[in-house]
């Protein structure tokens, strides 16, 4: 049988750059927001100001990477439609802050979108035109430093903000399994499979959830939500 | 700490299986569901040895189901995404059970050893192949006496004899066993006639033609779904050990003269902690397993932490002596009709 090599697209068609303009506005949008993210959440963790405005930062950084790569693609990103696909993350977020639930702008910003951004990453590197893949290599290796952020605070006092984590876990896992859904007719106009990009997120989502603490029973219950339609 | 990959033998055991963990989502999903499920570590137990020695063992479901075999990218993500959860838990060594060799091999996912951020390191896992071609021949040395089979004087049929378990079972039966004659049966006939070289003294045959000669059939190929055995054709007695997976041979002859054993099945000296094996249609399931997941624990045991089975046709005659000796020494035995007999009364009873 015949082995799995990545098949590219054709950049330069019409299909690819209407498909690309959302996705890359996605990415964009979602990199926009974890800077607001990282910074909101230092108003709440005084003492963690410092290590969240590096990740900010970075966050910043890769904002400004994927902006070239529509350049580059002569695509100009649907900031528009990124929006409102992002809206319901977060308002979510926004309120949680607004109430000073750390825990829970933790599993919506440092877990959940940065697992959705690593499995996206991972399954669009193959699939890339050069110069996005190489930036997208880049972007990839911080994202895993941000997911790490997330987890070592909520380990580290996981007895206490387990059923916290639970709670935002039922109420913001079914938004990513929308947001999955939306997103699917244009990942695979860019060869990224659906399939794929929920059993990735939900690799990194899970790997997560069992380094903070949860058994495996745990992870298999509370991730379902990110599998049923 | 040694680890198994396994999976559910079908969809339809899987939602069940689903159900019994209070997974009601998993169990209520379509087939596309379960295309995008992870793979589970679903456990963790002890094991101990004849010798007194413990060791730990993990499994992990990879969510595969049969039923995937024809979408190859699932397939394939599926198994790729196991070996990495076994690697990245610090894993020593990880038997590939049921399809996933098969998928590993068939698919020729050696090319592909980088998995996201995770570079797979080969020597960590193992096909588990060389001590299911040793536990068959001792299925066959052991059982066909039993039923008045005298091997020296016997042709003995293997079905799918050119594959890594099939050559290896021929060489063994040639060389060490000393068969009256094998007979060689697969689909691919430079490989065929290459082994009959090999072997000097074989025959090789079309499945047609081979079954009523043989009086002993060892079945190390996945059955065509349309294979229908006529009983009256085979020689009285004949035993047929299913190597095969899965094992779905004793529903395709059923003779009063005709013994077909479960192949590659191995029984453990005393009851292991786990869940996991009851849907795996053991008759025993506290002690009964595929010696494929039983050459990870020897090799734990051991300490042989390599990939002892590995890639197509490498399997030795001394490392299947080595292996199999290793099998004796921590209390496995190899699955024969004495066990098969006992859980059949047991039944009734």
């Amino acid at each position: 049988m015949a082995p799995i090599a990545a098949e590219l697209p054709d950049f330069t068609t019409e299909a690819y750059k209407t498909a690309y303009s959302r996705i890359n506005a996605i990415v964009i949008e979602g990199e926009q927001e974890a800077y607001d993210n990282y910074l909101s959440l230092g108003t709440l963790l005084p003492d963690q100001k410092e290590p969240l405005a590096q990740l900010a930062r970075m966050e910043l950084k890769h904002m400004k990477g994927f902006q070239a790569c529509g350049k580059n693609l002569g695509v100009e990103p649907a900031m528009a439609f990124a929006k409102d696909f992002f809206a319901p993350l977060h308002n979510n977020f926004q309120t949680a802050l607004g109430e000073g639930k750390v825990v829970t702008c933790l599993v919506i910003q440092a877990l959940m979108i940065e697992a959705f951004a690593i499995a996206a990453y991972h399954i669009y590197i193959p699939v890339a035109d050069p110069f996005a893949r190489k930036i997208t290599e880049g972007v990839v290796k911080d994202e895993y430093t941000h997911l790490n952020y997330g987890q070592e605070w909520l380990k580290a006092r996981f007895e206490t903000v387990r059923s916290e984590i639970e709670q935002a876990n039922k109420i913001n896992l079914p938004i990513i399994r929308r947001m999955l859904d939306q997103v699917a007719d244009d990942a695979a106009v860019l060869h990224m499979e659906k399939e794929s990009l929920i059993e990735d997120f939900l690799i990194a989502y899970q790997e997560a959830l069992m380094d903070i603490g949860f058994g495996s029973r745990d992870l298999a219950r509370m991730s379902a939500a990110a599998l049923v339609a | 700490m040694f680890g198994l990959i396994g999976h559910s033998s079908s969809f339809r055991d899987a939602r069940l299986k689903a159900r019994d963990l209070g997974l009601e989502e998993l169990a209520e999903g379509e087939l596309d569901l379960w295309c995008s499920a992870p793979p589970q570590l679903v456990e963790t137990f002890e094991l101990t040895s004849a010798t007194g020695q413990t060791i730990q063992g993990t499994y992990i479901d990879s969510c595969f189901v049969p039923e995937m075999l024809s979408r190859f990218k699932t397939a394939t993500r599926k198994v790729q995404n196991a070996m990495e959860l076994a690697q990245k838990k610090g894993i020593n060594i990880t038997a590939l059970g049921g399809f996933t060799s098969i998928i590993f091999e068939n698919f020729n996912l050696s090319k592909f050893q980088q998995i996201r951020a995770t570079l797979l390191q080969w020597e960590r896992f193992t096909t588990g192949n060389t001590h299911t071609a040793w536990v068959i021949c001792r299925q066959v040395e052991q059982n066909a006496p039993r039923l008045g089979i005298d091997l020296s004087k016997a042709k003995v049929a293997v079905v799918g004899a050119t594959g890594d378990i099939g050559s290896a079972v021929c060489r063994w039966l040639a060389r060490r066993t000393g068969v009256a004659e094998l007979l060689l049966v697969a689909r691919q006939q430079q490989r065929l006639e290459d082994l009959r070289q090999e072997l000097g003294a074989a025959r090789v045959l079309s499945l047609e033609e081979a079954l009523p000669e043989a009086d002993v059939v060892v079945w190390v190929a996945s059955l065509p779904q349309t294979l229908s055995i006529e009983a009256e054709s085979l020689r009285k007695p004949c035993l047929m050990i299913d190597g095969g997976y899965p094992k779905n041979l004793d529903s395709r002859v059923a003779s009063e003269h005709v013994t077909v054993l479960k192949g590659g099945i191995v029984e453990f000296v005393r009851d292991i902690g786990w869940q996991m094996m009851e849907m795996a249609e053991m008759s025993n399931p506290r002690r009964q397993l595929f010696a494929c997941f039983a050459e990870a624990m020897l090799l734990e045991f051991e300490g042989w932490h390599t990939n002892f089975s590995w890639g197509r046709n490498n399997i030795t005659l001394e490392a299947m002596e080595q292996i199999g000796a290793a099998s004796i020494r921590h209390g496995f035995s190899a699955l024969g009709l004495e066990q098969v007999e006992a859980s059949a009364i047991a039944l009734v009873a």
